[in-house]
């Protein structure tokens, strides 16, 4: 194999590998902060609409850490910087 | 066909026009006979709207939304259907391209500060900027940050979902897609919902006053509030 497919090949897997891994720890984080919303909206329901636009605004930022991952593995995937700076191709 | 590039459609005095761009423009016209025909038919549909945007904006700020509104405004109605036009055949979403985002994003990062020196006057702002001086690194690296991420969440929102339904459609043709295109279309709602609502928390944070005597006060007047005792079993 030339030096442009193992490069190649070691992108895919670390993509999919970085996206697998990535994605878990914001997952469990945004299920904690729902789990703690839900329950504060279940005792006090009167305070339901200032908690739940306050758990959106949270979760969308929760939520940028696996876009950051996603922005990585797809500038790996489409826009591969490595392959066209090392080698001719 | 999935591209993360867009098409070059045409070039004026050598600079490309991309399709996002000119469905943008599509879109603007769009927007702009609708407001103009409804404003001429049926007013009260445009109060409706104008109403429904001053309580989301109006209930973030703390107070009312006063000159805000048409900035933020404006920017909730163009990200929503930016959102969702890219369902009409023959228009790509103009914001699953990253140059949408990122120039939306840099008008809210300039629009914060204007905000906080039209509301407090330019010496004061920058004094309250950098207040404990040692914490002025982070507040500056902080300007930076927000800017990135507000605008990389849309596009990254907008594209994962858009790749979805392109993936499944490559698949599986037929019906299928169809659950994965409502999903796109409340994804796009709740994103512009979100980007409108962050973009309202950035400025209320650069235009609401923020000195030292009055939150401490704040904290005291919440503690004095007896909390709910809720009974367990």
């Amino acid at each position: 194999m030339d030096s442009p497919t193992i490069v190649t090949i070691v992108t895919i897997i670390a993509s999919v590998a970085g996206i697998a891994i990535g994605v878990i720890a914001p997952a469990i984080m945004e299920g904690l902060s729902v789990i703690k919303a839900l329950e504060g909206m279940a005792r006090q329901p009167e305070a339901a609409r200032d908690l739940r636009t306050t758990l959106l605004i949270s979760l969308a930022i929760l939520e940028s850490l696996a876009i950051y991952v996603l922005l990585v593995v797809l500038v790996l995937l489409f826009a591969n910087p490595l392959i066209t700076r090392f080698f001719k191709v | 066909m999935i591209t993360v590039n867009p098409q070059v459609v045409f070039t004026i005095f050598g600079i490309g026009v991309r399709d996002t761009v000119v469905t943008t423009w599509i879109m603007m016209a769009f927007l702009m006979g609708v407001a103009a025909l409804i404003r001429k038919r049926r007013p009260v549909l445009l109060e409706i709207l104008f109403d429904f945007l001053n309580d989301l904006i109006s209930e973030i700020l703390g107070r009312s939304a006063g000159h805000v509104l048409p900035f933020i405004g404006s920017l909730a109605i163009f990200i929503f259907f930016a959102n969702i036009i890219g369902l009409v055949p023959g228009l790509t979403t103009p914001t699953s391209d990253i140059n949408t985002p990122i120039g939306l994003a840099l008008v809210v990062f300039f629009s914060v500060h204007i905000f906080g020196v039209l509301e407090k006057g330019f010496v004061e702002y920058f004094k309250e900027l950098v207040t404990p001086i040692y914490l002025f690194p982070f507040e500056l690296i902080a300007q930076f940050t927000r800017t990135i991420s507000l605008s990389v969440r849309l596009f990254g929102n907008m594209l994962s979902s858009e790749f979805l339904v392109a993936v499944i459609f490559s698949i599986l043709p037929f019906v299928v897609p169809l659950p994965l295109i409502g999903l796109h279309i409340f994804d796009g709602v709740l994103q512009a919902y979100i980007f409108t609502a962050l973009s309202t928390v950035y400025i209320a944070g650069a235009v609401l006053a923020n000195t030292p005597s009055e939150s401490v006060k704040q904290k005291s007047g919440e503690k004095n509030i007896p909390a709910k005792k809720v009974e367990r079993k």
